[in-house]
C-alpha cells in the first residue's frame, strides 16, 4: 500500500491515529511499572525508587535463561516468574523488612541505594551492548483497521488491561487485598485485627517485582534489551503522580494518558520535548492537584 | 578527669566551636591542607582538589536534606547549572571571571526558588519526584540550547587570570577550591548556629509544631532550596574550572545520587558529617581500585573499563549498609570513638 494512494487529509488522520497507537503501547508499558509503584506506596507507603531497576534486572535474568535454552519461549515466561517472585521476596525479606517502622525517608533513600547496585551490576554483568529477545511473532506488524501495530505492542496492552481487572477484583473482594487495604490506611489498627504487615509488605513486593518484570520483558521483546532500560521506572514516575501514588487502578490507567500526550508531543511538536513531556505534567499536576486525579485528598494542618 | 563537654548555658549553643582541644585540631587540619601543595604528588592534589569542590555540594545538599529534611534528587541539576552559568558568563557573555563564579551560584539560587515554589505544598516522596523531574528539563534544556549552550558538544572553559594570579596551574586551583571550601564550611556552621537554621531543623523535626512557633513553611522553605542550590552551584563552577569543560555527559544522575550517599554516610544534618562523608565517599572508589588491580592483573584492567559501575556498586552499598546498620554515619562512629577514648577503661 503505498502513501500517495491517500489523499492529504487522510494521511494526516493516519498519522495521528498512528500515533495515538502506538501511544497506547508505549503507555501501557508505562501503566503496568505505574501499577506496581502504586502497589508498594499503598501497601508500605514508600515509593521503591529501584522499581525500574528491578524490572529491567528480570528482564536480563530472563533472556539469560531463555538464550540458554535456545530462544525459548516457555523458559522467557518461567524466567520472568521465577524471578521477579524471587527477587521481590529477597530484596524485602533481607532489606525493607528491616527498614518497617523507620522514616519513610530512610526506606526510600535505601531504594535509591538499591537502584544503584542492581543498575550498577546489570552494566558490569551482561555489558552495554543492546540484545535482542527473540519471541516467534513478536514483531510481525498487525493492522486493526488500518492502523499497524506490533503484536507484542498489542499483547501488552491486553496485559495491562488484564492486570487492571485483576487488581480491582483482587482489592475489593479478596481477604487480602482488603487487608492490604486496611494497613495502607493504617497499620496499628490492622495489626489489633490480626493482620500482619509484614507478609503484606512482601505480598506488595512480589506483586509489584511481577508487574515491573512484565513491563521490563515486555519492552525488552517490543525494543531491545539494553542497560539503559531502567529509564522505564522513571518514566513512568509521570503516571504514577497523575493517577495518584496510592491509586493502583488509577496508576496504570494514567499509563496509557501519558503515553499518548508523549506520542503526541513528540509527532506535532519536537523529540526533546516528547522526553520531558511527562515530567512537565507532573510538574503542572503537583501543582495543581498534589495528590494525583485519581489519589486519596488527606488533609494536614500545615 | 574530663568526662566529656559540657554545655552549662544556653549561650554556649552559640559557640563555633566546642573547646580548645577542638580549635587545636582545626588549626593543625588547616595549616596542613593549605600547605600541601608544596609536597603532596600531582595526583593526591587532583584528588585532594575534587573532595574539595564536592565538600562545597555536599554542604548545600545538606543544609537542605540534612537541616529542613526535604529530600532531593536534583543535586546534579543545580550542579549543570551551576558549571554552564560560569561557562556561559565567561565565555558566551564575556564577563569577568569573578561576576561569571558569581553568576555560578546565583543561577542556581534563582532556579532553586523556582524549583522551591511547588516544595511548598508537597512533602516528602512528591518533592523528590519534582527535583527528579528539575534534572530531566534541566538536561534537555541544556541540550537543546543551541550554540548558547553547545547543545550536545559543550563549551570549553579556559582557566582564568584574576587580579595577577593565574589558575592555570593545578595548584592555584587547589587553593581556590580551598578557600571557596572554608567559605562554604563558615556559611553553614554559621547556619546551623543560628536563628535561621534552628527555623530549618524545627521544620525537619515537626512542621506543624514549627508554624505554631511562628516559623513560616514558605519563606524557610524557599530559603533552603536557595541557599543549598547556591552552594551546590558554586560547586558545579569549580568543577567545570578544574575540568576545562562543561559538557552535559559529564553530570550523569549518578552525581545526584553520590551527593546524597556523602550526605548519608557521614551523618545527616552534621557539618563534620559533611566533611567525613565526602572524604569517605570519594576515595572509597580510589581505594577499592587500587587494592583490587594490587590483588590481580586481570581485575585491573576490567576495572579501568567498569570503573563508573564499580563506583555505583560502592555508592549504593554505602548507602544501604549505613542506612541498615547506623543511621547515624559516620559522625556517629566518631562519638562512639570519642566516647570510649574519653571513658576508657570503663565501658560506656
Amino acid at each position: 500500500m503505498s502513501s500517495n494512494l491517500y489523499t492529504g487529509k487522510e494521511k494526516k488522520m493516519r498519522f495521528a491515529f498512528e500515533l495515538l497507537a502506538s501511544g497506547i503501547a508505549v503507555g501501557a508499558l508505562y501503566g503496568l511499572m505505574a501499577m506496581a509503584f502504586a502497589l508498594t506506596y499503598k501497601a508500605t507507603g514508600l515509593l521503591n525508587f529501584a522499581q525500574g531497576e528491578l524490572g529491567m534486572l528480570i528482564a536480563y535474568l530472563a533472556w539469560s535463561l531463555s538464550t540458554a535454552l535456545g530462544s525459548n519461549t516457555l523458559a522467557l515466561i518461567a524466567g520472568t516468574l521465577v524471578s521477579s517472585v524471587f527477587l521481590g521476596y529477597v530484596v524485602e525479606r533481607f532489606i525493607m523488612r528491616r527498614m518497617l517502622g523507620q522514616p519513610v525517608f530512610s526506606a526510600v533513600l535505601v531504594t535509591v541505594g538499591i537502584g544503584l547496585i542492581i543498575s550498577s551490576t546489570v552494566l558490569l554483568v551482561w555489558g552495554g551492548e543492546p540484545k535482542e529477545v527473540i519471541v516467534p511473532y513478536a514483531k510481525d506488524i498487525i493492522s486493526i483497521g488500518g492502523v499497524r501495530m506490533r503484536q507484542s505492542q498489542l499483547a501488552v496492552v491486553l496485559v495491562l488491561l488484564a492486570a487492571l481487572i485483576a487488581t480491582s477484583l483482587f482489592f475489593k473482594y479478596s481477604r487480602f487485598g482488603v487487608a492490604m487495604r486496611a494497613v495502607a490506611i493504617d497499620q496499628r489498627t490492622a495489626r489489633l485485627m490480626g493482620i500482619s504487615p509484614e507478609r503484606v509488605q512482601a505480598v506488595a513486593w512480589v506483586l509489584s517485582s511481577f508487574l515491573a518484570g512484565l513491563a521490563g520483558v515486555f519492552f525488552a521483546v517490543t525494543f531491545e534489551l539494553s542497560p539503559t532500560l531502567f529509564g522505564l521506572g522513571l518514566k513512568s514516575f509521570p503516571a504514577t503522580v497523575v493517577g495518584g501514588l496510592d491509586a493502583v487502578v488509577g496508576s496504570g490507567g494514567s499509563g496509557i494518558f501519558i503515553g499518548v500526550i508523549e506520542n503526541l508531543v513528540g509527532g506535532y511538536g519536537s523529540t526533546e520535548l516528547k522526553e520531558v513531556a511527562g515530567f512537565l505534567i507532573i510538574l503542572i499536576i503537583l501543582m495543581v492537584r498534589p495528590f494525583g486525579l485519581f489519589g486519596e485528598t488527606r488533609v494536614e494542618r500545615v | 578527669m574530663r568526662s566529656g563537654y559540657f554545655k552549662e548555658r544556653f549561650v554556649q549553643q552559640l559557640d563555633l566551636t566546642d573547646s580548645l582541644a577542638e580549635r587545636v585540631w582545626f588549626a593543625a587540619v588547616f595549616v596542613v591542607l593549605i600547605t600541601l601543595p608544596a609536597y603532596a604528588s600531582p595526583y593526591l592534589l587532583g584528588h585532594m582538589t575534587t573532595i574539595l569542590y564536592t565538600l562545597v555540594a555536599a554542604l548545600g545538599l545538606n543544609v537542605l536534606t540534612g537541616f529542613t529534611g526535604l529530600v532531593s534528587l536534583g543535586n546534579v541539576a543545580f550542579l549543570i547549572l551551576g558549571a554552564y552559568g560560569y561557562a556561559i558568563g565567561s565565555t558566551r557573555l564575556g564577563l569577568h571571571p569573578l561576576l561569571a563564579f558569581a553568576l555560578a551560584g546565583f543561577v542556581p539560587a534563582v532556579a532553586g526558588l523556582v524549583v522551591g515554589f511547588p516544595a511548598l505544598r508537597l512533602k516528602g516522596l512528591y518533592l523528590a519526584i519534582t527535583t527528579l523531574a528539575f534534572v530531566y528539563v534541566v538536561h534537555s534544556a541544556i541540550l537543546t540550547g543551541g550554540d548558547f549552550t553547545g547543545g550536545a558538544r559543550g563549551i570549553m572553559v579556559a582557566r582564568p587570570d584574576v587580579f595577577g594570579i593565574n589558575f592555570s596551574s593545578d595548584r592555584a586551583l587547589y587553593w581556590l577550591c580551598f578557600a571557596v571550601a572554608m567559605f562554604s564550611l563558615f556559611c553553614v556552621i554559621n547556619i546551623r548556629r543560628s536563628r535561621l537554621g534552628r527555623s530549618f531543623m524545627a521544620i525537619r523535626d515537626n512542621d506543624t509544631a514549627a508554624v505554631s512557633m511562628g516559623i513560616s513553611l514558605t519563606t524557610y522553605k524557599l530559603l533552603a532550596f536557595t541557599i543549598s542550590s547556591f552552594f551546590v552551584g558554586l560547586s558545579g563552577g569549580l568543577m567545570v574550572l578544574f575540568i576545562n569543560f562543561a559538557n552535559i555527559e559529564g553530570f550523569p544522575f549518578l552525581l545526584s545520587i553520590e551527593a546524597l550517599a556523602i550526605v548519608i554516610v557521614g551523618g545527616l544534618g552534621s557539618t563534620l558529617g559533611a566533611v567525613l562523608g565526602t572524604v569517605f565517599i570519594m576515595t572509597l572508589p580510589e581505594i577499592t581500585n587500587q587494592l583490587l588491580s594490587s590483588a590481580s592483573a586481570t581485575i585491573g584492567q576490567q576495572l579501568t573499563t567498569g570503573a563508573l559501575e564499580i563506583k555505583g556498586i560502592l555508592y549504593g552499598s554505602a548507602i544501604v549498609a549505613f542506612l541498615l546498620l547506623d543511621p547515624r554515619g559516620l559522625v556517629g562512629l566518631w562519638i562512639d570513638l570519642k566516647r570510649w577514648w574519653v571513658n576508657r577503661p570503663i565501658r560506656y
